[in-house]
């Protein structure tokens, strides 16, 4: 009896310790009136180095605390950031920025135009090794191939310091979609007597950055399960920063993930799989579009003959494109706020120079329409004079690939007798250079977008492009996407409806037979307000955040 | 003695430099690289090859990671966090893995220890049944049912103990984590107490040491436990380094960032030094605590030892 009540005893202590220790690691919104946000996270924190981030967590974190020249405003509009304004040349190829009088770093130094000259060259040079070196030759900055290509010194880059507070980048052609561009991570500023002074540790913690963006980063501990945001009262715009503290979670395990927010100890979680039907009647559940486009690839010009099927026939590509349930694709079986795709280019990637995202005023394509897609199997049958076709869908094995490509055979076969489709499953990586060397038949494909325009997806197939995988080849369509590319046209506007124009070429010819657009879904915690998403560059933007009391 | 110690000092070097030899081979020969975007140029992999000297012939690169791995440079990560010496990574992360792994090993053989006592001496009553049914429990249920059960009843419902891992916490947090990983330490070592004591209960030493008037204690201590310890041992040494090693599951769900996770993320990513540092820093805990089990095995049970010296 004596030995129960010590055992209760010890029970009773041990109870209130860890209810005390929960307590005090409960951080809410009221405390000591600081506004706190509590973000739950999948995944590590890979990297802290503007140059080097490509991980879209990284991304997003990089943006919070430096700021790029342009950055994002809630419809996507790029809204001047550390640039105040900027200048372009009449040939459109010299753009001149002018940097903020009152933009400082964390340490009191000011940002100048070098701090923006020393980290673009540092992005292009091969021995930085930066995997989104490519996003510098996209925005075409003179030489900046011939640099990254190890073929001419990284000080030839076409960027200069006019003076400490101008900026001046040099094109190798006019670039319509460049100040989208400029609220890329990667082209933001690096301080280069700090980062000479931190050498090889720059970015390897918290302590070893400064920052220049609307928030700081107070704690990141590395190998641990957390970091934290503060807001950074040196930062121009400071008073336009509602949020206080954003600390960030990471969970592998999205029951736990759920658990967590439900007990109020996370304010912001990413929904996955299951979750996504299980909660969207809560309130606080938000879908939102991802970029990335499923859509399956015909090749029109295998390397070799033992690839051939028929899908060279026009009508062919279209009977198939037309003959898979796309809704029940997205709402049986991924679940998780996919949308069909009838179309190429997706939705919330690009806005036009109306204000309006692409696809309002695009037509779309493709639709799901199993009769018509009869009609023109029977049309292919004549014209390829054959009965019957085999073709060979590849895919690959992540994530709910498999049951789609499942599905779309049986889809496919049962609405087009006659057409046989055999599956082969291959690892990510074998199915990409299976692809990229034109060794497939059908490949169920994605691409995701790396700057907010059209041509992010329409550049994929102009006649040679390395990602059109299925050797489509439209001279009108080519010269479209040449022109685009520099802007070569009266006037945005114009551009807007080539661009239009050529994904209705594209489309018409059946290059690619959009699946589905991916979608997800959020928790966010009723009464959070102004947390912006966007499918391309930098996913969350945390600075309009504000939570109401 | 001596010499039977620096034999099995010569023989673990052997074991890891093989281990070491092996696994690179095979991390190197897998598909992949750790660079998997499908937007990285030729140009740009070669340029990331050269900077991290994987461009180099493979025995080359070994010779290089060897050398600088015993002076203790485990190089830097690829992709998990790029450029961090695996050190630094490893610095916060291993302590955890190991403290919950022996937290849970000391807690579960214990309160097993005591159960299978018990069980032993009351045998046929209802502590014997409880002991029996606990441990059949123990063994059967994956430690991450507890986990969830846990996590969902004390964590979430009751508010009694954290959910997550806080590292501002280490203590109070690992206590959720500790009971689902004991829970098969502890089942595990109760049957196997049990059965031994009650074999060593009815042995005529015991008999007569009990007719000797001895105390209840001592003749457990000195007596009983220490001739049922060797088989309880045997069992403990392997599941120890399994527990410190981290498992994967109960790491996940309590979100606690330990060597488990890491090492399956850097096997996913292809992050070959981490991948190598974690296995070699298993591998040395393995063979060090089956060193030290083989001690122990003298300490306990003299007859050991002597088996073995007068067998050499």
């Amino acid at each position: 009896m004596k030995k129960l009540r010590v055992f209760l005893a010890l029970m009773m202590a041990l109870v209130m310790l860890t209810s005390c220790g929960g307590q005090s690691d409960d951080t809410s919104e009221s405390d000591s009136g600081k506004k706190v946000l509590n973000v739950g996270r999948m995944t590590e924190l890979f990297d802290m180095d503007s140059c080097i981030a490509t991980e879209s967590d990284c991304l997003e974190m990089v943006s919070a605390i430096v700021e790029p020249l342009y950055y994002c405003d809630t419809n996507g509009v790029p809204t001047p950031g550390l640039a105040e304004s900027n200048e372009v040349s009449a040939d459109g190829k010299t753009w001149t920025f002018h940097i903020r009088e009152n933009a400082n770093w964390s340490n009191g130094t000011p940002v100048t135009a070098n701090d923006f000259v020393f980290a673009w060259k540092r992005l292009v040079d091969p021995a930085t090794a930066a995997e989104y070196a490519f996003i510098a030759e996209v925005a075409a900055i003179k030489n900046a191939s011939p640099i990254i290509a190890g073929e001419m010194d990284k000080e030839q880059l076409g960027v200069s310091a006019k003076d400490d507070k101008t900026f001046v980048v040099e094109l190798e052609n006019p670039v319509p979609f460049f100040l989208n561009l400029m609220t890329f991570p990667s082209f933001c500023p690096i301080n280069q007597e700090f980062y000479e002074s931190v050498g090889d540790q720059y970015a390897l913690g918290a302590e070893n950055m400064i920052f220049c963006g609307p928030f700081i980063m107070s704690a990141w501990e590395v190998g641990g399960n957390t970091y934290q945001l503060q807001k950074n009262p040196d930062y121009y715009n400071a008073d336009a920063i509602k949020i206080d503290e954003i600390n960030f979670q990471i969970i592998k395990d999205v029951q736990q993930t759920m658990l967590a927010y439900e007990n109020g100890q996370l304010d912001y979680v990413r929904l996955s799989g299951d979750l996504i039907s299980k909660y969207q009647d809560t309130p606080g559940f938000t879908r939102i579009e991802e970029g990335y486009l499923w859509y399956l690839s015909p090749n029109l010009n295998p390397k070799s003959d033992e690839f051939k099927t028929g899908l060279e026939n026009v009508n062919l590509r279209k009977a198939i494109a037309l003959s898979y349930d796309k809704e029940a694709i997205c709402n049986e079986i991924l679940k998780d706020g996919s949308v069909p795709a009838d179309f190429a280019i997706p939705f919330k990637l690009a806005v036009g120079p109306d204000g309006k995202d692409f696809r309002e005023t695009a037509n779309t394509y493709l639709a799901t329409d199993k009769e018509k897609a009869k009609e023109y199997w029977e049309q292919a049958k004549k014209e390829l004079g054959t009965d019957s076709v085999t073709i060979e869908l590849l895919f690959d094995d992540s994530e709910s690939t498999p049951l789609i490509a499942q599905y779309l055979q049986s889809e496919i076969e049962s609405n087009l007798p006659g057409v046989k489709i055999e599956l082969k499953s291959q690892p990510k990586k074998s199915r990409m250079e299976l692809m990229q060397n034109r060794e497939y038949e059908l490949g169920l494909s994605r691409w995701g977008p790396d700057y907010a325009d059209p041509l992010t997806y329409l550049d994929m197939w102009i006649t040679g492009g390395t990602y059109n995988y299925g050797e489509w080849s439209n001279s009108e369509y080519d010269s479209i996407i040449e022109k685009a590319k520099i802007g070569d046209y009266p006037d945005a506007n114009a551009r807007w409806e080539a661009l239009k124009k050529a994904e209705q070429l594209a489309m018409d010819d059946a290059v690619v037979f959009p699946v589905y657009q991916k979608g997800s879904a959020v928790m966010l915690r009723p009464g959070l307000t102004g947390m912006t998403f966007f499918p391309v560059g930098v996913g969350t933007i945390y600075t309009n955040v504000d939570i109401e009391r | 003695m001596v010499k039977y110690i620096l034999r099995r000092l010569l023989i673990s070097a052997v074991t890891i430099f093989m281990i070491i030899t092996l696994l690179f081979t095979m991390l190197h020969s897998m598909p992949g690289s750790p660079w998997n975007d499908e937007k990285i140029k030729p140009a740009q992999k070669a340029a990331l090859d050269a900077k991290y000297g994987l461009d180099k012939p493979l025995p080359v690169q070994f010779v290089n990671y060897t050398k600088a791995m015993l002076t203790g440079d485990f190089g830097v990560s690829y992709v998990i966090q790029k450029n961090m010496p695996i050190t630094e990574l490893l610095k916060v992360r291993v302590p955890i893995s190991i403290r919950i792994g022996l937290q849970a090993v000391l807690l579960g053989s214990m309160i097993g220890l005591l159960m299978g006592i018990i069980a032993a001496l009351r045998r046929n009553t209802f502590a014997d049944s409880f002991t029996t049914f606990v441990s059949v429990v123990g063994v059967s249920f994956p430690s991450y049912v507890f986990a969830l059960a846990m996590s969902y009843f004390i964590g979430y419902k009751l508010k009694l103990l954290p959910l997550l891992y806080s590292t501002s916490m280490p203590f109070v947090s690992t206590i959720l984590p500790t009971i689902s990983l004991c829970m098969f330490s502890m089942a595990t070592v109760a049957r196997f107490a049990r059965t031994e004591m009650v074999e060593v209960m009815g042995s005529d030493y015991m008999l007569f040491a009990d007719s000797k008037g001895i105390s209840i204690f001592r003749l457990l201590g000195v007596h009983g436990l220490r001739n049922s310890l060797i088989p309880v041992i045997t069992v403990l040494a392997p599941l120890m380094v399994e527990l410190m090693a981290g498992s994967l599951v109960v790491e996940q769900i309590f979100s606690v960032p330990g060597m488990g996770s890491l090492l399956v993320y850097a096997i996913g990513f292809n992050d070959y030094n981490v991948v190598m540092a974690l296995v070699f820093l298993l591998s040395v805990m393995i063979i060090v605590v089956t060193f030290f089990v083989d001690i122990l095995y003298g300490i306990i049970d003299p007859r050991i030892r002597l088996a073995k010296e007068v067998g050499r």
